[in-house]
């Protein structure tokens, strides 16, 4: 098996023929890196997401998940991966606790382990009591940082987050923040993150791939990035980067 | 100036192609209603000046009295008779005694005997006896209308004024005249009859023709919009793509919501069965004393039987497993709420067609190309079950029944086509809103 947790290689997706929504699109993933893909709306940032988490069929390319590809293999890259969608919210008429002890069976082997997820994620939640309250009555952190504990309770080798602190307050999203990174580096944990926010991405991050218009402009770490389009954040880089093809 | 800015963007709103067409479909279902009663009810007018009329008395009295049957003209001032019209009364002759048989023979659906020995009874001021019968093939309330109540009310006139001619005038004898006949009805229901008036047999079915289809309404109304807002949830809220990004088979996520919906269904389905016989029971048990309509109603076969009360449950079940697919299938590639509200049309409208029109006519007296459409909605087929099964027209419950198996084999093959491919991403329905959905995504493009 290779170091890289993810690899992928000329994805593209089409909805309509002749667009695409991405394309080409090649990156990796190393054990306990923490990649983001940024960019405007629109990007494809969701569209690239949602074909490694197999919800989307690639028009073309592949992308391997620990050693099993997407094209032939979805089954055994959904036991890899775990998947938090942008905006997502939970079934509202359960109980916190009930959501997790549900969603820690579809992703445990036998009973024992399920117990096991159920009490990490009651941990690293951090809702305390509330966890027994319907999720109705949750804020949209409180039902943010209840799905991120869902999405690492089972220690996949991946975790994709889409937008994980879009619509977030600042010390809501520091919160996740910190959570992803210590995730990370407590238990090399793999994550790929997407967000619009260049920003905070670059404190969280490991690496970014800048993405525009379905097409992945550049890859490297911030402080590559930084020095090579001599800025002083992202968001110039990116700025920067647009200036320079015309891309938007 | 600013209401009427107002007012034009709150009817824009509420003007979408999807209440214009619903409310043209509406229109066209009253005028098509309309125009099947109209015609239904002209067959009844032309049936029922037409008496079939069997003589076995053959005397002098019972030709009298069919020839005044077949008056056609009276002059007003004098009353006396113009012109006689023989094709008023179609003469035939019935020898057995079933007259299921009889009747089905004699293509007709109505039949007045005129028993041997009515004209010596008659002139000896001794009752005299006639036997109505009628057909019943539908619970319908229109397609009831009986034939032979008024010619048996023309009759005891005649035999009254004949009876007066023959006996000299007494005030005795005209109270007499007034109840010198008697009838006997007889009602035939498929290949059974039974010594009941019909118009008796068809207030009770008619009960059952009101409240059944209400029950059978609400059940697909209920199951469609129960999956409905189930599955449009789950893909607004996102918990759908979590669920099938999780190491679990797309098909056991699908099969399990339908087992679940087609558990509560069957739930329902049961409830409403118990409720039916119920109903059934309490109709007739509820009744003028003396007349046992309960045990009419079972020689006309016109009670469920145990097999006919789960023949009933089992096709009940399959529609509600058809509702519970396609609303399935719609909910799952709405893009809104509001979108998932306006996929339930085409649902209401298989189930409000068949509803109103089963409940008002017998569709199996409707032109066919009519009923080629009207069978083509698979709901009609429940609406029509109970009384199909009651009126022992078996051929069009298992057609019925076949049809609508078929149809749950498609849907459930498109159910599993989407939720097993990406189309459940990548497809959204949205009646009437094809053209606004394009409006934005150009803006954003252009933004
Ligand atoms: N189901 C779909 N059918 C057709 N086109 C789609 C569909 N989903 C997305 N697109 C188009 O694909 C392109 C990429 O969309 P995508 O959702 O991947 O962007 P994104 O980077 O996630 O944006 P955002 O930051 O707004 O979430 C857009 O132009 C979008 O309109
Ligand atoms: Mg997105």
């Amino acid at each position: 098996m290779s170091e890289n947790v993810l690899e992928v290689k000329g994805l593209s997706k089409m909805y309509k023929k002749g667009v695409y929504a991405a394309h080409d699109v090649t990156f990796n993933i190393k054990k306990g890196e923490i990649f983001a893909l940024i960019g405007p709306n629109g990007a494809g940032k969701t569209t690239t997401i949602r074909m490694i988490s197999t919800l989307l069929t690639a028009t073309e390319g592949d992308a391997v998940v620990a050693g099993h590809s997407i094209l032939t293999d979805a089954a055994k890259v959904r036991e890899n991966i775990t998947y938090l969608p942008d905006e997502a919210g939970a079934y509202k008429t359960m109980k916190g606790i009930d959501y997790l002890d549900f969603m820690a069976k579809l992703y445990a082997p036998d009973k024992n382990h399920a117990k096991e997820y159920v009490e990490r994620a009651k941990e690293i939640c951090g809702l305390g009591d509330r966890l027994f309250d319907k999720i109705e009555s949750y804020s949209r952190g409180m039902i943010r940082k209840l799905l991120l504990s869902r999405a690492v309770m089972s220690r996949p080798a991946l975790a994709i987050l889409d937008e994980p602190t879009s619509g977030l307050d600042i010390l809501n999203a520091l919160e996740i923040r910190r959570m992803i990174k210590k995730l990370a580096a407590d238990e090399g944990m793999s994550f790929l993150l997407s967000s619009h926010n260049m920003l905070e991405i670059e404190f969280v991050s490991d690496r970014v791939g800048i993405i525009a218009k379905g097409n992945l402009l550049e890859i490297g770490t911030p402080e590559e990035l930084k020095a090579k389009h001599n800025a002083k954040n992202l968001e110039e880089v990116f700025e920067g980067m647009v200036k320079n093809s015309e891309i938007c | 100036m600013k209401f009427a800015n107002l007012f034009r963007k709150e009817l824009k709103e509420l003007l979408t192609p999807s209440t214009i067409i619903t409310t043209i479909v509406m229109m066209f279902v009253l005028v098509f209603a309309g125009n099947a009663f109209g015609g239904i009810i002209e067959d009844s007018v032309e049936q029922m000046s037409v008496m079939t009329i069997c003589d076995k008395d053959q005397s002098q009295i019972s030709k009298d009295l069919i020839k005044q049957l077949t008056i056609s003209e009276v002059d007003e001032e004098t009353g006396a008779v113009i012109s006689y019209d023989d094709s008023l009364v179609k003469l035939v002759d019935i020898q057995s005694e079933d007259y299921a048989k009889e009747l089905e023979r004699l293509d007709v659906n109505n039949a007045i005997i005129i028993p041997e020995g009515f004209g010596d009874a008659l002139l000896n001021g001794k009752e005299c006896e006639i036997i109505s019968i009628s057909k019943m093939s539908s619970s319908a309330t229109l397609s009831n209308i009986s034939l032979n109540d008024s010619a048996v009310e023309s009759i005891r006139q005649i035999a009254k004024t004949l009876y007066i001619a023959n006996k000299g005038i007494s005030l005795e004898d005209i109270a007499k005249s007034e109840t010198l006949v008697t009838v006997s009805p007889i009602t035939i229901v498929a290949d059974k009859s039974a010594p009941v008036s019909s118009t008796l047999i068809s207030s009770l079915t008619s009960m059952q023709s009101m409240f059944v289809p209400i029950v059978v309404y609400v059940l697909i109304m209920f199951s469609s919009q129960l999956i409905m807002t189930a599955i449009s949830t789950e893909k607004i809220d996102k918990t759908l793509e979590t669920l099938l990004s999780a190491p679990v088979s797309r098909l056991s996520v699908l099969l399990a919501k339908m087992l679940a919906a087609g558990t509560v269904a069957a739930f329902n389905a049961i409830a409403y069965m118990i409720g039916f016989s119920q109903m059934m029971g309490s109709m007739t048990s509820e009744l003028p004393s003396g007349i046992d309509a309960d045990k009419y109603l079972s020689e006309l076969g016109l009670t469920l039987s145990f097999s006919g009360y789960i023949l009933l449950g089992l096709q009940l079940f399959v529609t509600v497993l058809i509702t519970l697919s396609v609303s399935l299938v719609l909910g799952a590639l709405a893009k809104d709420a509001k979108s998932a509200q306006s996929l339930l049309m085409p649902i209401i409208f298989m189930a409000i067609i068949p509803y109103i029109l089963s409940m008002v006519m017998d569709l199996k007296e409707l032109n066919p190309i009519l009923r080629i459409i009207v069978y083509a909605i698979p709901f009609t087929h429940t609406f029509t079950a109970a009384e199909n099964i009651m009126f022992s027209n078996m051929g069009i419950f298992w057609g019925g029944f076949a049809y609508q198996c078929i149809l749950l084999v498609i849907c459930m093959a498109v159910a599993v086509k989407i939720f097993t491919t990406d189309r459940i991403f990548t497809v959204t329905l949205n009646f009437g809103g094809k053209k606004r959905a394009k409006k934005n995504k150009t803006l954003s493009e252009n933004e």
